[in-house]
């Protein structure tokens, strides 16, 4: 029988951190697709159809990261790809008021299957994915 | 610019149209009233920059007028005119929160100046409370900005280390090995100062805590439990909630500022726990409280340290803890929100056994009034 990789994406603007993202994942294995934004991941999630996306909140824009989420649970565009967990990572812990009440939701906007903490630590990242992968 | 707008309130219709034209000669917007109650609708409705009320009407009288005003929109003038002026009067009114008084008969040179000035202190009430938003707004930006760019590039650095120390980058010999765990303690370190610090300017920014709302601490625990769960697991240790469950805990709080101080207790019973170790969470209510009990199986704290742990920068020796804590404002921070809250935080340890900490929050009543 053969198993393919499962895929994980990652969608951050700094190249350190998706190298980093890279030889943690890697290790498991799994295959792993980067993105260096919202814009660059769009055309990515559609064609790769990752298991499980990494999402940095702290690009440009925190909207950014948000918005995406929402696109992806919501919206007809992505409509194929709706059930991919997705883990908001986040460097910095209190942009939009409180990390863990997830201010978009009070706006109507559906949030993120998960959070992790900038940096992460490899073993927490690994059982947080596992955990939304076995769902 | 719209010209002002000023609001008559009085009973005479004779007052009311001589003080009309008297304004409209000088570029004032003018709208009328003929009772307080009437008058307050008005402002409510138009939101004048000046009224100008007579003290003696039937109905209301002046003086509620002055007073409801300034709860409405304290930046709107008032100024009183009466026919029975005396001093006890214009003093009542100026307590009141009347701009000045006018006692009839007055010119219409004197009325003009009195609105003049009148409208003049406004401007510049406006004027100073516009610049003061405008400041808080870039000092919190300022803060968010300088928080991040200090941030990024230390997590960026922090991120490779944690790969390199799971192996994930290739064999790494011994020595240098434990030279990268230890350059990667003392980031931690930073980091946890520049959150610390990042807090402090915050809350200097903003004041303390924000506003105080019936919150369900249950759910608000649950929920950082759940959130913390896998870290705690990573680092040896086990976190449980401990209920109960099912039932609402409403506390009068202000959730990010709570958020704020239970992470900081869970994250140093995690961080200061022996491998293997355990971390409880619970809830309880007592007469006017509800109160939250965080124990654990760490390296306790020693008996003449214990009433200096909430000092600011004070901290207890790291030798034994996993990572490096930071800058030692934690717990002071903590215990300055949780008094905000006007409740408070004790500490019970054994040194060798383990520590537990209570947090004593005022209860809300179980439709959200007060306690």
């Amino acid at each position: 029988m053969t198993t393919s990789r499962l895929k994980i994406m990652v969608i951050d603007d700094d190249p350190d951190f998706r190298a980093a993202m890279t030889a943690i994942l890697t290790s498991v294995p799994y295959d792993v697709v980067a993105a260096a934004g919202v814009a660059d991941a769009k055309p990515k999630i559609l064609a790769e159809r990752p298991d499980l996306i990494l999402l940095d909140i702290m690009m440009d824009s925190l909207f950014d990261g948000f918005s995406l989420c929402h696109s992806l649970k919501t919206s007809k565009e992505f409509e194929a790809v709706r059930t991919t967990p997705v883990i908001f990572v986040s460097a910095v812990k209190d942009l939009a008021g409180s990390r863990f009440g997830f201010k978009g939701e009070e706006q109507g906007m559906a949030g993120p299957d998960d959070y992790i903490d900038k940096p992460v630590a490899p073993a927490d990242l690994l059982a947080r994915i596992d955990r939304l992968l076995k769902r | 610019m719209p010209d002002p707008l000023i609001l008559i309130i009085d009973d005479e219709e004779s007052m009311r149209d001589s003080c009309s034209q008297i304004l409209l000669k000088g570029r004032y917007r003018v709208e009328t009233a003929s009772d307080g109650t009437a008058g307050l609708e008005k402002i409510r409705a138009l939101r004048p920059d000046a009224v100008i009320v007579d003290l003696k009407m039937p109905g209301i009288s002046g003086f509620e007028v002055i007073e409801e005003l300034g709860r409405i929109d304290p930046r709107i003038m008032a100024i009183v005119v009466t026919g029975y002026a005396t001093v006890e009067s214009a003093v009542e009114a100026m307590k009141k929160g009347a701009y000045d008084f006018l006692p009839k008969p007055f010119t219409p040179e004197e009325l003009r100046m009195i609105l003049s000035r009148a409208l003049e202190h406004r401007r510049v009430a406006l004027e100073a409370e516009t610049l003061r938003r405008e400041k808080q707004l870039l000092e919190e930006n300022f803060i968010t900005m300088v928080s991040h760019q200090l941030r990024s590039p230390l997590v960026a650095i922090q991120q490779y280390f944690e790969v390199i120390l799971s192996d994930l980058a290739g064999p790494v010999e011994d020595k240098p090995k434990d030279m990268i765990r230890r350059a990667s303690e003392r980031l931690t370190g930073l980091l946890h100062l520049i959150n610390d610090w990042l807090d402090l300017a915050r809350i200097d920014q903003k004041g303390l805590i924000g506003k105080v709302k019936p919150l369900d601490l249950g759910r608000m625990l649950r929920k950082l439990v759940d959130f913390i769960a896998p870290s705690a697991t990573e680092s040896g240790a086990t976190l449980e909630w401990r209920g109960p469950d099912n039932e609402p805990f409403f506390a009068l709080g202000d959730e990010e500022s709570l958020e704020q101080v239970f992470t900081n207790l869970l994250s140093n019973a995690i961080s200061y726990n022996k491998p293997g170790g355990r971390v409880d969470i619970s809830l309880r209510r007592e007469p006017g409280f509800i109160v939250c009990e965080v124990r654990d199986t760490g390296i306790g704290i020693a008996k003449d340290h214990l009433p200096l742990i909430f000092d600011q920068f004070y901290q207890v020796s790291r030798r034994e803890s996993k990572r490096g804590k930071g800058s030692g404002l934690g717990l002071s921070i903590a215990k300055k929100i949780v008094e905000a809250h006007d409740g408070r935080i004790e500490v019970s340890s054994e040194p060798g056994v383990g520590s537990s900490f209570t947090v004593w929050i005022p209860a809300s009543g179980r439709s959200g009034e007060g306690a």
